[in-house]
């Protein structure tokens, strides 16, 4: 561009490298210089050809895994920066991030856009996953894609957990005991993954050097290896043309039509954060999205009511006190956790399970039951976050409380849910929505125990799918013999 | 491979056969040397508690009197001292559900366990709420001058 604008640099370059043609930048010839030694033509052919899918979805959809990038590379950066002042260890764990927040000019600010960036990833990474999993992008031949990027979701997990006990205060000490005993229950393995975890029987300071350990290095090496795979995976594919045609109508150029507009997205996402950094440091003051210093950790202070996890752990928290001491033979926490194990390895598998999409054809059980897992985790969440609760009664909200106001709100979204799909988007197919929803009905309006509710809905479910299946099958049958 | 296979070819087959499997063997056993220091390096040493009796300080003794609870090191473990009327009596104050902390609610006479509401009697008993097991139970010993020692062994 210089070169062009500037005509005497043209023509005395021209001077010296008469080789060099009468229309070439100093970027193309950078090009030529590196293309002789990599031949890298073919590989700017690929990019400049690929194109983005329009014109069935929203667009904004294809934006999200973007986002997620970006937050994570904030994450990056502010992490390497906390780093510089946080010092692990009984006396400087939550000293040094005293120090960080009170002394250091912005490291406030640091650690605020650490912690909001975390949540804003998850949200995005949720709302990436979901919509993936709608609009059936998991299916051939884009299933390891799928899988690479559930194995970044669990990681993103894993950093959540690791990071939240890093300033060792109170509030993260509970709550790492109550999330590491759920290790335990793991069948024959359980107490030496827990000792492995913990550095020891209990959560100590030995805790500390290992989420440390984890938190810096394992989980970051792990995480950008997936992320090389995931992206690699997704430049090699293309994005996913909608369901039933082999190509998008339309296209969009990913560069660089695409690409700047995903750079203009991310500096929007970056104001976001900063405004919200700034207003509010110690985030929105919700339990589970709050980072407070709070007292320093002591193994020898009681738990204190209100201990909760991080928002997107609290419906794991709530399944956990809603199984009682003892079910079939085990004990409580060891029958959840194998609840919780079959619902992710579904979640992985799905576009294994998924056997329409498999073929190309529109799944609509399988649209359902990502808005069935929506109410499922909502509900629960609502009930772990004490929505309904009297904070400030002298007597403590009962339960069957907390959990009517929550059903009536999971019923509220429930119904827009269903008439949005049905009206906005011609869905027919409620089975599975409307278990999880007679689910929320049995336990909080009717006050059925919560899994006496769910085993009812599930085997009501199950029916209805068979004699759907049943019917369908006859219909062909009878379409065939006329 | 396999169609092509004769009695001639055999002797050859079964030895390449038996070099690879030698060489599978090998490299399983390379690895498993590899893992094993890695795996018994992250197992954590046992625990190195003085394990004999503790007795309470003159500041835990004091907080026992005021607030009608303590929770003290016991060999490494933690556990809470409770005073009811003309009783001392000592647990683990690990909860059984998942290990938080437990506290004591003088005005219900309830071990209590904020994280999941487990609630247990002043014999160690659940009396509501998720936790599996009882709370394990120490001997509490008043000694003459009035010091109070807590004693792993079950009372």
């Amino acid at each position: 561009m210089q070169s062009i604008d500037n005509p005497t640099v043209e023509s005395s370059s021209q001077k010296k490298e008469p080789e060099r043609g009468a229309g070439e930048t100093a970027s193309g010839a950078l090009r030529a210089w590196l293309d002789r030694r990599y031949q890298l033509t073919p590989l700017f052919d690929f990019l400049s050809h690929k194109q983005v899918p329009l014109g069935v979805h929203w667009m904004g959809w294809y934006y999200l895994g973007g986002i997620t990038m970006f937050f994570f590379m904030v994450q990056v950066v502010t992490g390497v920066l906390l780093l510089m002042y946080y010092q692990p260890g009984e006396a400087t764990a939550y000293e040094s991030i005293h120090f960080l927040t009170t002394k250091v000019p912005f490291g406030w600010l640091i650690r605020s856009i650490h912690s909001w960036s975390a949540h804003l990833m998850i949200i995005s990474l949720l709302l990436h996953m979901f919509s993936t999993m709608m609009l059936k992008a998991y299916r051939p031949p884009r299933e390891v894609t799928w899988v690479s990027g559930y194995l970044l979701f669990l990681l993103t997990m894993g950093f959540g957990f690791s990071g939240y006990l890093l300033p060792w205060n109170k509030l993260a000490y509970f709550a790492t005991t109550v999330g590491t005993n759920i290790v335990r229950s793991v069948p024959v393995l359980g107490n030496w993954l827990l000792e492995v975890l913990r550095g020891g029987q209990d959560v100590s300071i030995n805790t500390l050097y290992r989420f440390f350990a984890a938190h810096v290095v394992i989980l970051p090496l792990a995480f950008v290896a997936f992320i090389g795979l995931h992206l690699l995976l997704i430049q090699r594919q293309g994005m996913a043309p909608p369901l039933g045609e082999k190509v998008a109508p339309r296209g969009m150029r990913f560069f660089p039509s695409f690409a700047l507009r995903d750079l203009l997205l991310w500096l929007a996402c970056l104001m976001v954060l900063a405004a919200l950094a700034v207003f509010l440091p110690y985030g929105p003051g919700i339990p589970g999205m709050d980072w407070e210093l709070g007292d320093k950790a002591d193994p020898l202070a009681p738990a204190y009511p209100g201990i909760k996890p991080e928002w997107y752990f609290l419906w794991e928290y709530q399944l956990l006190k809603e199984f009682p001491p003892h079910l079939f033979g085990l004990e409580g926490p060891q029958l959840c956790l194998f609840v919780i194990g079959i619902l992710f390895v579904i979640w992985a598998l799905i576009p294994w399970i998924d056997r329409r999409a498999y073929r190309d054809k529109p799944s609509p059980a399988f649209s359902d039951l990502g808005w069935a897992a929506i109410l499922f985790l909502t509900y629960l969440t609502l009930m772990g976050w004490d929505v309904g609760a009297h904070h400030d009664a002298e007597q403590l909200t009962s339960m069957q409380e907390v959990a009517r106001v929550c059903a009536w709100w999971t019923l509220a979204a429930g119904a827009v849910v269903i008439l949005v799909r049905s009206w906005r988007f011609g869905h027919r197919w409620f089975i599975l929505t409307g278990a999880a929803l007679l689910q929320v009905i049995l336990h909080g309006l009717i006050g059925v125990s919560y899994l006496l509710a769910g085993l009812i809905s599930f085997v009501l479910a199950a029916i209805a799918i068979l004699v759907l299946l049943y019917f369908r099958r006859s219909g062909a049958d009878a379409a065939i013999s006329t | 491979m396999e169609e092509h296979t004769t009695t001639v070819d055999k002797p050859a087959t079964s030895r390449r056969h038996f070099i690879d499997l030698l060489l599978g063997v090998s490299v399983v056993a390379w690895l498993a040397s590899v893992a094993y220091p890695i795996i018994r390096y992250l197992k954590p040493l046992p625990q190195t508690g003085s394990g004999g009796p503790t007795h309470l300080t003159r500041d835990e003794a004091s907080k026992l009197e005021q607030k009608q609870f303590v929770i003290v090191p016991v060999s490494g473990q933690r556990v809470i001292v409770v005073n009811v009327q003309d009783r001392t009596c000592a647990f683990s104050a690990k909860c059984t559900h998942e290990g938080c902390t437990v506290t004591y609610l003088p005005g219900q006479s309830v071990i209590w366990c904020p994280c999941h509401d487990g609630r247990f009697d002043l014999n160690g008993r659940v009396l509501s709420g998720p936790p599996p097991r009882p709370l394990s139970q120490y001997a509490v010993n008043r000694q003459p001058d009035g010091g109070i020692v807590i004693s792993e062994e079950r009372a």
